[in-house]
């Protein structure tokens, strides 16, 4: 690491360890802060923005009014000894969620350095060597920190990790290719196969999504793609067989991963104070996965269920 | 007599399968039983069965105080008991075996958890107690058991041997030996004795049965049995006769106690079997399925030999299958080393995850090994040192070592220094930690005068009657195995080391480095257990500290320390005594809630008299993310290192195995964290949802099992604090999510 890269700082939202479901063997999830997209269905809404904001969670609030005594907003205020909130007045400087331990009051990402990260991914280095693991960066969308992921990729391969990124390929090639080039596998979401859907759930067309996953795969590093299916938005034969002749097309594809609607974000959306437009939505049942994975099997791909 | 005879009709036909499933319907019907007439019971299963009404025994006391002691009153009583017990058959069962009763509880206990059972009055020891209550020290006087029998060399000689070497003996050894030779001479011809009427009441209930298959199992088994009253097994169904009747042997007299390396000791007897063409595997699986019905006793299975290959063979595999097949709560563990058959831990791991009953947990050969070598014993019998109990290991028939039964609650060690320190008022967290150490000094060595104490006395107490049989050097030297045993390895336990290290990380966090309280508010704060909004602020902040198990963090340095310091008073005590080697390890036991009784607020954020944490593990809820392998790193460098454990306790959601990838991943994790210098791991799968419903229904789950502790249990027969304490983990895991 020089010392540009170790004084690199970047945000992030979590450092999951014993992560067994982004990439091959026991591995460590970085999740980068900010995102390109904006979808509808986000399990993870506190990492869309680029800024940490409060996330708030009143069941745990126990009164004691620390935050009032610290916002300088008035943000927070006490009304007839309750405690209150006003979201509108919230400039998210995280000034209450440093005196909140009751948690009630969390803030979404917090800045670190990447001898910080690194010191928290090498502590199960052990782990990662027997079962063929390593490091995940995540998000939110790890390029959106163009720098901090350029810093850590090459911290994690002076340690010799083996590094994967999960992306949703919305960015400027030539900007992220020489990052691309330092990994050992890519993790893409192709979520829908039509450009004006994919504006309409996402908040941008999928075209440079299409042309950067034809690019990516000249470089010959493996690719897993990923598709959520989201009921009522990503869910029909149609879309899934139409991304399945994506797929096709790909020369590195190890597999295409089907990941069921994760309902977790519901309490996310409440914490940042956004609507959840999936609030009242459940998982496919088993028939109906069975189904969206013949359609996708239909593509000649090796397809799982995640 | 409890018999299953005529049952089923003349013509009913069965085959092992339908056998195995029969007997486990009859276990559930037999565990829901239990928990109606006795409640909740914080411990094993051990296979015994609610007695049968019409029987009671009265214990014969030899002291004004109404109990018995010593060689004559165990000897009696013993002799009375097994002269009079009924027999249990089920001609299903491969096997007779079963038992209804521990001596050592028909004697009496004392309701009191430091000293359980009665102690002999004429060995008052009054001046340690006053020491013991301050620490809240269970101190192991007059405790039994606990260390492993030679099971392999009992069937090589038989009862029938077993009586000509005592009587040997006898003849070797001067007139004062002989109040031993001649109670171990009564019991063994009480067994023998015993076993005889057994045989006859197989014979007769043979011919009442009416169902071809069951009569000739009952005729067979009557010719087993009246040759192993005093004969040493040939067959495989003979070995695992004589070791069911073992079992029930010693549990009868005094709830001892482990099993030893079950896919070793019985391969001799599968392998001639199979040689003479005497057995199936089916049917060998079925003879293993039958001894798990009798008792869930410990096995270890596999583990290296003295070259360092690995010592699975086909009989594991049998064993693991049948274990399968009964699925019920069974201590089987896997000694996992640097050869360890692949496929055979593969297999292990998905039953674990596919039958959720807590089997198979795994053990780490390396540490366990170096550790012991580290005692000054060579390479040989570190090996032999099996997995035997709860969180324990021991060499069958050479150790007394008081495994899992001596603990010193440094919670309370803790509290005695905080309110040491703020009376004398020099408060700082150098005092502290100096006052702690001084404390801990006291409490070790006192613990370590008990011990020998104990071992002064206690066959004027409790003479192990069973257990010296299959010793080596009781029936040799003619003495109780508390005074003739090859080693003596006592261990002591520390519990509360993640609560003791949080306070410690607590206190430098928030008072030294933040200055958020002084020692003055802080010490309010715990005398007033946190009261008032502000105080649970506190709480909550103290909680919110740098914790044991995050990962390099105050806590985990903290409790490095403490280990360290505690296995140092701990190993010095064998200048104190020489000729006992003490061995450190960090367990509490069911003693995880009782201990937390003892003891006020602590500056980790703990309320006053909730449970500490439980054995090396952190208080829940330690990292946002739950990370499994955070955990086992911090549980690997605090590891006392000299033989004993400190064991890893996980729970895992039965989710995380569901595909052939997940599983490999799960393997690697107990392999890297064993490899890592872990001893011991217990995992616990539990479906969380399943859980908190059969917390409010525990009748309508009479099969669910939880790993508690060390052991497995019926989740429906624990006791409620228990079952909360299982819970609390599970809520506390998802208020963190």
């Amino acid at each position: 690491m020089n010392s540009a890269e170790m004084t690199t700082e970047g945000w992030i939202t979590e450092i999951q360890r014993f992560s067994l479901n982004d990439g091959p063997g026991i591995r460590t999830s970085v999740f980068f802060k900010g995102c390109s997209l904006n979808c509808a269905w986000c399990h993870n809404p506190e990492t869309i923005r680029p800024q940490a904001e409060l996330m708030v969670y009143p069941a745990r609030c126990i009164g004691c009014g620390h935050c009032v005594e610290v916002c300088p907003t008035g943000a927070h205020f006490k009304q007839n000894g309750t405690p209150g909130f006003d979201r509108s007045k919230c400039v998210n400087c995280g000034k209450c969620a440093e005196v909140c331990f009751p948690g009630a009051m969390v803030m979404s990402a917090k800045k670190v350095t990447v001898p910080q990260v690194m010191a928290e991914i090498v502590q199960d280095r052990a782990y990662y060597r027997d079962s063929g693991g390593g490091v995940t960066l995540s998000g939110g969308e790890v390029f959106c920190q163009i720098g901090f992921a350029h810093a850590l990729i090459s911290a994690c391969r002076e340690e010799k990790l083996h590094i994967a990124a999960e992306t949703n390929l919305h960015w400027d090639f030539d900007t992220v290719r020489p990052l691309l080039t330092k990994l050992d596998l890519v993790m893409f979401d192709l979520k829908l196969a039509d450009p004006e859907a994919h504006r309409r759930w996402t908040g941008v067309d999928n075209a440079r999504i299409l042309s950067n996953l034809q690019r990516l795969d000249s470089l010959g590093i493996p690719l897993i793609g990923r598709t959520p299916l989201i009921p009522g938005a990503t869910d029909t034969e149609e879309n899934i067989r139409a991304i399945a002749t994506e797929m096709r097309k790909l020369k590195n594809l190890v597999r295409w991963e089907l990941l069921n609607f994760n309902p977790l974000g519901g309490s996310k959306f409440e914490a940042l104070g956004l609507p959840d437009p999936f609030a009242s939505v459940q998982p496919l049942n088993r028939e109906r996965m069975s189904e969206l994975i013949r359609a996708a099997e239909s593509g000649g791909v090796k397809v799982i269920a995640g | 007599m409890i018999q299953f005879i005529n049952q089923y009709p003349e013509t009913e036909t069965f085959d092992y399968h339908k056998r195995l499933a029969l007997l486990r319907e009859r276990k559930l019907e037999q565990t829901a039983e239990k928990v109606a007439k006795e409640g909740g019971l914080d411990e094993d299963d051990y296979g015994r069965v609610v007695p049968p009404d019409y029987f009671k025994f009265k214990i014969t006391p030899n002291n004004p105080d109404g109990h018995f002691y010593g060689y004559s009153g165990w000897t009696e009583n013993f002799t009375r008991l097994l002269a009079e017990h009924p027999l249990y058959v089920d001609p299903l069962d491969a096997f007779v075996g079963r038992g209804f009763f521990f001596l050592i509880r028909l004697r009496g206990m004392t309701g009191d958890p430091s000293y359980p059972y009665p102690w002999n009055p004429a060995h008052p020891f009054d001046d340690l107690k006053p020491v013991f209550a301050r620490y809240n020290i269970i101190c192991g006087i007059g405790r039994d058991h606990h260390f492993n029998p030679d099971i392999k060399m009992g069937m090589e000689l038989g009862w029938g041997g077993i009586l000509k070497k005592l009587e040997h003996y006898r003849a070797q050894n001067p007139p004062e030996t002989y109040e031993f030779y001649d109670s171990e001479i009564a019991v063994v011809k009480a067994i023998i004795s015993f076993l005889r009427r057994i045989s006859h009441q197989l014979a007769e209930l043979s011919l009442i049965e009416r169902n071809p298959t069951l009569k000739r199992n009952l005729e067979e088994m009557a010719d087993i049995n009246f040759r192993m009253a005093d004969g040493s097994p040939k067959t495989m169904r003979e070995a695992v006769q004589w070791m069911c009747w073992f079992s029930m042997l010693s549990r009868l007299y005094n709830r001892g106690s482990a099993g030893g390396q079950l896919d070793q000791l019985l391969l001799p007897y599968y392998e001639n079997d199979i040689k003479a063409g005497r057995i199936t595997d089916d049917e060998a699986r079925f003879y293993l399925g039958c001894l798990f019905f009798n008792d869930s006793r410990y096995y270890q299975l596999g583990g290296p030999d003295i070259d360092g290959n690995d010592t699975i063979n086909h009989l594991s595999y049998l064993i693991l299958e049948a274990a399968n097949e009964v699925n019920i709560a069974c201590n089987l563990t896997v000694r996992v080393h640097d050869k360890t058959d692949p496929v055979f831990l593969r297999k292990a791991v998905g039953y674990l995850f596919s039958n959720r009953n807590g089997w198979p947990r795994f053990s780490g050969d390396t540490a366990l090994v170096n550790g012991f070598m580290r005692c000054g014993f060579p390479r040989q019998e570190a090996i032999a040192r099996i997995s035997s109990g709860c969180h324990w290991m021991s060499i069958p028939g050479k150790e007394y070592t008081l495994n899992d039964i001596v603990k010193i609650n440094t919670a309370k060690v803790f509290e005695m220094a905080w309110r040491e320190m703020m009376d004398d008022g020099t408060p700082s967290l150098e005092e502290l930690y100096k006052r702690f150490l001084s404390h801990l000094k006291c409490a070790t060595e006192t613990t370590a005068d008990g011990i020998r104490f104990h071992l002064n006395w206690q066959d004027q107490n409790e003479p192990e009657l069973i257990l010296n049989l299959l010793s080596h050097g009781p029936i040799e030297k003619g003495a109780d195995v508390t005074k003739s045993a090859t080693y003596f390895n006592m261990c002591v336990d520390g519990a509360a080391l993640a609560t003791v290290a949080d306070s410690f990380a607590a206190v430098e966090q928030r008072v030294i480095r933040e200055k958020r309280l002084t020692f003055a508010e802080l010490d309010g704060y715990l005398t007033s257990d946190f009261a008032g909004t502000e105080g649970e602020y506190v709480r909550q902040m103290l909680q919110k500290s740098e914790r044991y198990c995050q990962g390099d963090t105050l806590g985990d340095r903290w409790a490095v320390r403490i280990s360290r310091d505690f296995s140092e008073l701990v190993r010095a005590q064998n200048q104190r005594y020489p000729g006992l080697n003490f061995i450190p390890g960090w367990f509490s036991w069911s003693n995880t809630i009782y201990f937390g009784r003892h003891v006020g607020a602590t500056p980790n954020g703990r309320k006053a008299g909730s449970a500490i944490n439980h054995g090396a593990n952190p208080h829940p809820g330690f990292r946002h993310d739950g990370a499994v392998t955070a955990m086992c790193n911090s549980i690997a460098a605090i590891q006392p290192g000299y033989g004993n454990t400190a064991p890893v306790q996980l729970e895992l959601d039965p989710g995380i195995a569901e595909s052939p990838e997940a599983l490999d991943k799960l393997v690697s994790m107990i392999r890297t964290l064993l490899n890592s210098g872990n001893t011991l791991l217990n995992i616990n799968i539990i479906d969380e949802d399943q859980i908190l419903r059969a917390h409010e229904h525990p009748e309508l789950y009479p099969d669910l099992v939880v790993r508690v502790t060390g052991f497995t249990a019926y989740f429906s027969m624990l006791s409620k604090p228990f079952r909360q304490l299982v819970v609390d983990r599970i809520i506390s895991k998802r208020g963190v999510a």
